[in-house]
């Protein structure tokens, strides 16, 4: 469970004519990993496509190029079983009405926007109601027709010696040929712009009411059609769906032999097996008469690394994604997924600490197990938090006593606090900690929560060291000795705090309290146990990794206040929904208002969704942060490839 | 001015600015992560962990924020 599964390097070797019936088997099983192979042999080259992939890849280019003309983005509902026998004849009628149909709404498209362009360049003429024989043939005369930004600017004046006519903010200005030219800058200074007259002769107006006319009647037709295409895309979809995917399947059995080594008479496969169905995939080709041999990999570094398939229960499934987002794990380490899978929802329970939300959180999770598709990501993410939100529940219920942002009694000294009390409600639980009086106690437990998280961060690694390079093992060691000074450092010194006194009196009773070594008591005023700064040193046995390796002891110190962040979220969302609730409730509901009451139950459901809404981001931000930065660098290294076997059709992941 | 009001005063000081070197740091890694996920989408788990990277800044700031508050409940 806490290795990915074990695989087996796996070769089948078979005569030629096996190829088609081996891909079938292979492509059923959905066992094995392929390692593609690149041809550099000279008797064994790359294998060739199967003699129908070519048929196949053009139907489904076809098939591809009918979604697209007929808009189907979303699969239906329904999609229809189809026979691979009859696909090619179909896609092709299908094909062929459609193509029809669409070359028809092309062309049609095509010859409404020159409509439209026409409508547009006849428009200002049929608006000056000229005939258009008017504006050309003269020796002497130059027409400048053209707009103005604002219809009432009056043109007449501004240019002397011309006939000028004008409707609205359309004007022709008729002028003799000598002085068009300073007319024309006169115009574009008051913002004319001009445009061109159109060829032909004729009533404008006449001309424009018949292009109007004809592009009316063209849009009828171009409607026509899209409701006939509309009809076919009803029909189809379901079709058009089923077909691509059922080619896609076969485009990807008949082009498999390009990933594999074919001679003029046989054929090799090279890929991995889970160890566990090695003697399964064997046994079932040997039914075909090919041969297949598995062995296990070769101890150490092999450059062809096998692939990852993550082994988990059950319950840690959901989080693996988690794990893939980061990167995938390598062959040889450790799985950090129940890791993750313990630390982040307790991390983001503790941030949480509320009954109320926790409870919301639990129930969002509990639907989207049931109801959400097994694919979703929304899904994966909805159980990990719900996961969260069950130690939210047990932490606000037990630790915290608190539900929406209000505790369950007034804390001591503070009676003006509002709490479940106020209304009545009798919870017969008292919180230890109150989130915004004892900062201090929120504080503390952070740090011993990184030092818990990264312990165990610094032990994985070391395991996973272990096997590879003792010198690094040693130094994983080191760093965990210099995490337990430097928390048992922390923990003398905010002794003063109830948690930390107790975690220095009972746990770590055993730990040597000397703090006078050779008299030196107090030396700068300060005072620290002596085996906490010897353990601090371990950091020198990182030496071995790197000369620079101890000046990263400031680093850990920062990793470890990092966690402190556990407290600010937890502080920050109960004092927002703190505020939130006092303003509101004092303010508007206890006035006695019915008006008021209204509001600020409406206000108080808002402001809770809200309070929720960043709960949830920042908690699941925070939590997958602190694992992702502070404790997986300390052990993790990734750049694993995923066990993809062949057969399995591969979505996008996110 | 008295410890205590300097004190108050130093925390709200201290939060602000962490708030604002958070801000512009976040600013930047976030143009350019978005940036390389147009790019090529797998890369948004990377980018997420570089994006909240600059978060312990605040963090920090925090930290100093209640101890410096402490100082202002209890007095010097």
């Amino acid at each position: 469970m806490l290795r990915p599964e074990r695989m087996t390097r796996t070769l089948i070797v078979g005569p030629r004519e096996k190829l088609a019936s081996t891909i079938e088997t292979l492509h059923a099983m959905k066992l094995l990993h392929v390692i593609d192979h690149h041809g550099e042999d000279e008797t064994f080259r790359i294998g060739k496509p199967l003699s129908k992939a070519s048929e196949l890849s053009e139907s489904l280019v076809k098939v591809r190029s009918i979604m697209n003309i007929l808009a189907v983005k979303e699969p239906p509902k329904e999609t229809e079983q189809v026979k691979l026998e009859a696909l090619r004849q179909k896609i092709l009628t299908l094909e062929l009405n459609i193509s029809e149909e669409d070359g028809t709404r092309k062309k049609i498209e095509g010859l409404l926007s020159d409509l439209t362009r026409r409508v547009e360049e006849l428009r200002p003429f049929a608006t000056l109601g000229l005939p258009l024989d008017i504006y050309r043939g003269y020796d002497s005369i130059a027409a400048l027709v053209g707009r103005i930004p604002r219809a009432e600017a009056t043109i007449a004046g501004a240019i002397p010696d011309a006939e000028v006519f004008q409707a609205g903010n359309v004007v022709a200005v008729f002028i003799a040929k000598g002085r068009a030219e300073p007319a024309s800058d006169t115009l574009s200074r008051i913002g004319f712009s001009q445009i061109d007259i159109p060829k032909e002769g004729g009533d404008p107006k006449a001309m424009l009411a018949q292009t109007q006319a004809d592009e009316a009647k063209w849009r009828a037709r171009l409607e026509e059609v899209q409701g006939r295409l509309e009809k076919l895309r009803e029909r189809y979809a379901g079709f058009v769906v089923a077909a691509q995917e059922a080619l896609e399947v076969e485009v990807e059995k008949a082009e498999a032999p390009l990933r594999f080594a074919v001679s003029d008479h046989s054929f090799v496969i090279d890929g991995w097996v889970p160890a566990t169905q090695a003697k399964d995939v064997v046994s079932r080709l040997s039914l075909l008469d090919v041969h297949a041999e598995a062995s296990p990999p070769p101890k150490g570094h092999d450059p062809e690394e096998p692939p990852v398939l993550l082994n988990n229960p059950r319950p840690a499934r959901p989080f693996e994604f988690l794990i893939h987002l980061y990167s995938t794990p390598s062959y040889h380490e450790l799985d950090p997924t129940v890791f993750l899978g313990i630390a982040f929802p307790f991390f983001f329970g503790f941030m949480i600490g509320d009954v109320g939300y926790g409870a919301l959180f639990v129930l969002f999770g509990a639907i989207a197990l049931f109801k959400l598709p097994k694919d979703s990501v929304f899904r994966r993410l909805l159980l990990v938090t719900g996961v969260g939100g069950l130690w939210a529940l047990a932490l606000g219920l037990f630790i915290f006593g608190e539900a929406f942002g209000m505790p369950f009694h007034a804390p001591p000294g503070h009676p003006e606090e509002l709490s479940w009390a106020t209304f009545g409600v009798n919870i017969p639980l008292e919180g230890l900690i109150h989130k915004t009086f004892d900062i201090d106690d929120m504080m503390y437990l952070s740090i011993l929560f990184a030092a818990l998280h990264l312990g165990a961060g610094f032990l994985i690694g070391f395991a996973n060291e272990i096997r590879q390079s003792k010198k690094h093992a040693i130094a994983k060691l080191g760093w965990f000795l210099c995490l337990f000074g430097i928390f048992t450092l922390l923990t003398y010194a905010l002794r003063w705090n109830e948690i930390a006194l107790w975690v220095w009196e009972v746990p770590l009773g055993w730990f040597p309290r000397t703090i006078e070594p050779l008299g030196l008591s107090g030396v700068l005023g300060v005072t620290i146990p002596l085996l906490s700064l010897l353990l601090i040193l371990g950091a020198f046995l990182g030496f071995a990794e790197s000369v620079i390796a101890p000046i990263e002891v400031a680093g850990l110190l920062a990793n470890i206040m990092s966690y402190t962040r556990l407290a600010g979220i937890g502080v920050g969302k109960a004092a927002i929904a703190g505020a939130f609730n006092g303003l509101i409730i004092e303010d508007l509901i206890f006035t006695g208002d019915i008006g008021y009451l209204i509001l600020g139950i409406v206000l108080l459901v808002l402001a809770q969704l809200v309070v929720f809404l960043l709960a949830w981001i920042s908690a699941g931000i925070q939590a997958i942060r602190l694992n992702y930065v502070e404790a997986f660098i300390k052990f993790y290294k990734g750049n694993g490839t995923r066990f993809r076997p062949f057969g399995v059709r591969t979505k996008q992941e996110v | 001015m008295a410890v205590a009001e300097m004190a108050a005063i130093s925390a709200a000081i201290t939060m602000a600015a962490t708030g604002i070197a958070t801000a512009w740091a976040e600013k930047v890694v976030g143009g350019a992560t978005v940036g390389a996920m147009a790019e090529k989408p797998e890369l948004f788990g990377r980018g997420l962990i570089l994006m909240v990277l600059p978060e312990t800044i605040v963090v920090f700031g925090l930290v100093i924020a209640i101890q410096l508050l402490a100082i202002a409940a209890k007095g010097p």
